[in-house]
């Protein structure tokens, strides 16, 4: 009998950290094919590819935790780049940036209502919002490209602390927050018991509705800081700016071990997640593959680690 | 016909045979085995030990889908057609004619189906859905299903528990029916009343042992009940009457209590420290009537009062608020969360206590858990076990666990045993019993009257969701059986 529990919890620290040791041994792997592989100059650049995904796959990692699941977050990063941009030739930046993140935050409760309360599946919401939101994209650009000239805002991401470009600082930071949020506080308590068993939660006496909207609410939020990143990186928006983004975020998430069914995850472990698929990306690119093969293989990665989870849960 | 299997666990080698054009009825108490038998029977479970002989020839199934191509069909409490699909498809699913380009021969179909509708003398609309149809009707179409398939053999658990005494009446012209077509009927039932008006025989399983098979026409009811209850209670273990004085105010009162269909006005009182049974059958409300009480459903009609004052439960947080708890019924779905770790599903209705500025404390959630763990004697890993791998008996403890650190006034418990081992049973039953001792109200809801009987101080009959009988302390459980079987319909 204690066997069999031993087992089954080596088994099940060795499902959820798998994605650490594979990200280990790639980077080993690619150290010594690529010499400067792992030179500070080369992380650093990984990680400022990564921060604007990495931004908001920590949204959707809470949204999927919840036994969510949000489409709507490339749609959103593309408003709030949008707006942030605009919204600068009437007031100081550090407004538009507090307007353009309660913005996110209200498309996410949107998004909540529609799921917890109308009990809309998440990913039909989301697919209404996604299109929503892309609309208001070309009503508000009237389908040309913005810009803006603000170096200030500039900073935010092209700018560097000391000898690290802002944007990883934001991620970095943001990483530490929300997993703090999610392992040590209420809300990512009830995040994950909703996302494993809402019912049972909700006979616990628990305000259900209200944590399962708010893990949306974060997702938003998050789209929309990486929609302020991402505009302040280029200083101009086209209509057609993060799509596909959603698709990155919520391969990131899986990849990084969160359950598709809800109930377990973690903030790190997606960072991980996104690391790999940026690292992945930049050796096709160095090896000369071509980009078409490219999805071919990232499409072949996310089914891969998503059936790992929902097999090895089927079989028991 | 012939079939016998010894089983170990929950059947205790039973021997059992049904002869062709026969309508034979399995009584017994929950937990008696029926339910386990029948899975056995058709491969749904894996016996340990013995043989089933189908037809003079002895057969293996592994599953009801194979059972059900070789003859051999269950017709189960819960309907299993497709409510979408009409009355032909849902009766030809997986039977269908083709004509020889392969397209469903409508014509040909329908024509069987006047055939067979006229064999069994009956009328269904043969092209509605079935989510339009009665229960009685649902009832019907599954039946057909099964001759269809060429079943010769068909098995019926509980299928009165929803019908009207109409359907009821109608459902015993079809298996009349049946009977002179040759076909086979094993009748599940706890309602004795239907038992002899329809079966040949009768076999009386108790405690996973066969207690006799007789023949209709040699028994009356009284004896079939002595030999469901059992002759004497050989109990290992009872429980001293309850020291503690019980205050003369009821802690919660319940006035009409109404959800139809299954609570239609249900009205009592219980008090501090002492354990209040209710039992009933299966279906007769006790589940629906606990979730009211917590407010996990919406009442209807009917008002609920704490300490004589009327309360409104918007949802269960309210009545957590006002000291309710509930042990549900089905644990891991609505109790438990199961991949998370054991602290977490003990902690969940009071995680803000253990937050600090809103900063969770991992250690006073430790400190909380093992404290349980020691208290209820949880045999676990250590706090961070993650409760699935946990066994039955040991869940049921967290869950209890979870609600006794919320310090309720009234726990309900809905089948608190149901799926344990007999130790972790009595383990349970003794918790219930300190609890009323420290001044708990208890409400222990049960359909096995044995353990209701056991623990209980006073206990209420329910029956189609209604009381129907209230019991001191010391009654009997054939008499408080008798008043369940009484609701014959």
């Amino acid at each position: 009998m204690n066997k069999k529990i031993n087992f089954n919890v080596q088994a099940y620290s060795i499902k959820k950290n798998g994605i650490l040791f594979i990200f280990i041994l790639l980077c080993v792997l690619l150290s010594i094919i690529t010499p400067g592989f792992l030179s500070w100059a080369n992380i650093l650049n990984i990680l400022r590819q990564s921060s604007i995904i990495g931004i908001m796959a920590i949204g959707t990692t809470f949204v999927i935790i919840g036994a969510g699941f949000d489409i709507s977050v490339g749609s959103l990063l593309a408003l709030s780049a949008a707006m942030c941009v605009g919204l600068q030739h009437y007031m100081h930046w550090s407004l538009a940036i507090l307007l353009v993140l309660i913005v996110g935050a209200l498309v996410g409760l949107l998004n909540g209502f529609l799921t917890a309360k109308i009990h809309i599946p998440a990913i039909i919401a989301t697919l209404g919002t996604m299109t929503i939101v892309r609309g208001l994209v070309y009503l508000y650009t009237g389908g040309y490209p913005l810009y803006v000239e603000a170096p200030d805002f500039a900073f935010i991401g092209q700018g560097y602390l000391g000898p690290i470009p802002f944007p990883v600082v934001v991620l970095i930071v943001m990483v530490v927050f929300w997993q703090f949020i999610l392992v040590k506080t209420r809300f990512g308590r009830y995040a994950c018991a909703l996302g494993g068993n809402k019912e049972a939660v909700r006979l616990s006496g628990v305000k259900v509705d209200y944590y399962h909207i708010l893990t949306f609410v974060v997702g938003g939020l998050m789209a929309s800081m990486a929609g302020v990143v991402y505009a302040s990186r280029l200083l101009s928006v086209t209509p057609l700016a993060g799509q596909t983004y959603e698709l990155d975020a919520i391969a990131s998430t899986v990849i990084g071990g969160t359950s598709v069914a809800g109930g377990e995850g973690s903030v790190v472990r997606t960072l991980v997640g996104v690391l790999l698929l940026t690292i992945i990306a930049n050796v096709f690119n160095l090896l000369g593959v071509h980009i078409y093969v490219q999805f071919v293989i990232k499409g072949a990665i996310i089914l891969s680690a998503v059936g790992f989870d929902t097999y090895s849960k089927f079989r028991e | 016909m012939n079939k016998s299997f010894p089983g170990v666990k929950a059947l205790d080698s039973i021997d059992l045979d049904i002869y062709r054009d026969e309508v034979h009825a399995l009584v017994g108490e929950n937990g008696a085995g029926k339910s386990t038998l029948i899975k056995l029977l058709v491969g749904a479970y894996k016996r340990d030990s013995g043989e089933i002989y189908f037809n003079n020839q002895k057969v293996e199934f592994y599953s009801p889908a194979q059972a059900f191509q070789n003859g051999i069909s269950v017709i189960y409490q819960e309907n299993s057609l497709i409510p979408q699909l009409t009355v032909i498809q849902n009766i030809f699913l997986g039977m269908e004619h083709f004509t020889p380009l392969g397209l469903i021969d409508e014509t040909k179909i329908y024509q069987e189906y006047l055939d067979i509708s006229k064999k069994l003398s009956f009328k269904l609309p043969p092209h509605e859905e079935a989510r339009n149809l009665g229960v009685a009707e649902q009832k019907l179409v599954e039946i057909l299903k099964a001759l269809i398939h060429k079943a010769n053999f068909i098995i019926m658990d509980e299928p009165t528990a929803s019908l009207s005494k109409n359907e009821i009446e109608h459902l015993f012209r079809i298996i009349s029916e049946l009977k002179s077509n040759h076909i086979s009927v094993l009748y599940i039932t706890h309602i004795l009343g239907e038992v002899f008006r329809i079966a040949d025989r009768i076999t009386v399983l108790r405690d996973g042992k066969k207690i006799k098979t007789v023949f209709t026409k040699d028994v009356n009811r009284d004896e079939v009940i002595t030999m469901m209850v059992g002759e004497s209670l050989k109990d290992t273990y009872t429980f001293r009457p309850p020291g503690t004085k019980k205050s003369q105010r009821p802690i919660l009162k319940v006035e009409n209590l109404r959800r139809k269909p299954r609570v239609n006005g249900v009205s009592f009182e219980a008090f501090p420290g002492e354990v209040l049974g209710i039992t009933g059958l299966t279906g007769a409300g006790k589940t629906e009537l606990s979730r009211l009480i917590f407010g996990a459903d919406k009442l209807k009609g009917g008002q609920i009062l704490i300490n004589d004052k009327t309360v409104r439960f918007h949802s269960p947080l309210d009545a957590v608020n006002q000291g309710i708890s509930l042990v549900p019924e089905d644990r891991k779905k609505d109790a438990l969360i199961l991949m998370l770790e054991l602290y977490k599903n003990i902690t969940l209705p009071t995680l803000a206590q253990f937050s600090d500025k809103g900063v969770l404390s991992s250690g006073k959630e430790f400190a909380m858990t093992r404290q349980f763990i020691k208290k209820l004697d949880i045999k676990t890993s250590g706090v961070n076990q993650v409760v699935k791998y946990l066994s039955g008996g040991n869940q049921q403890k967290v869950v209890i666990s979870k609600w006794l650190q919320t310090e309720p006034k009234v726990l309900v418990m809905d089948e608190p045993t149901r799926g344990i081992d007999v130790k972790a049973k009595v383990e349970i039953h003794n918790i219930v019993r300190k609890l009323a001792k420290s001044g708990v109200c208890v409400i222990f809801v049960s359909s096995e009257v044995s353990e209701v009987v056991k623990v209980s101080d006073r206990i209420l009959v329910l029956s189609s969701g209604k009381i129907t009988g209230e019991f001191k302390r010391g009654v009997s459980q054939e008499e408080i059986m008798r008043i369940i079987l009484e609701e014959d319909k």
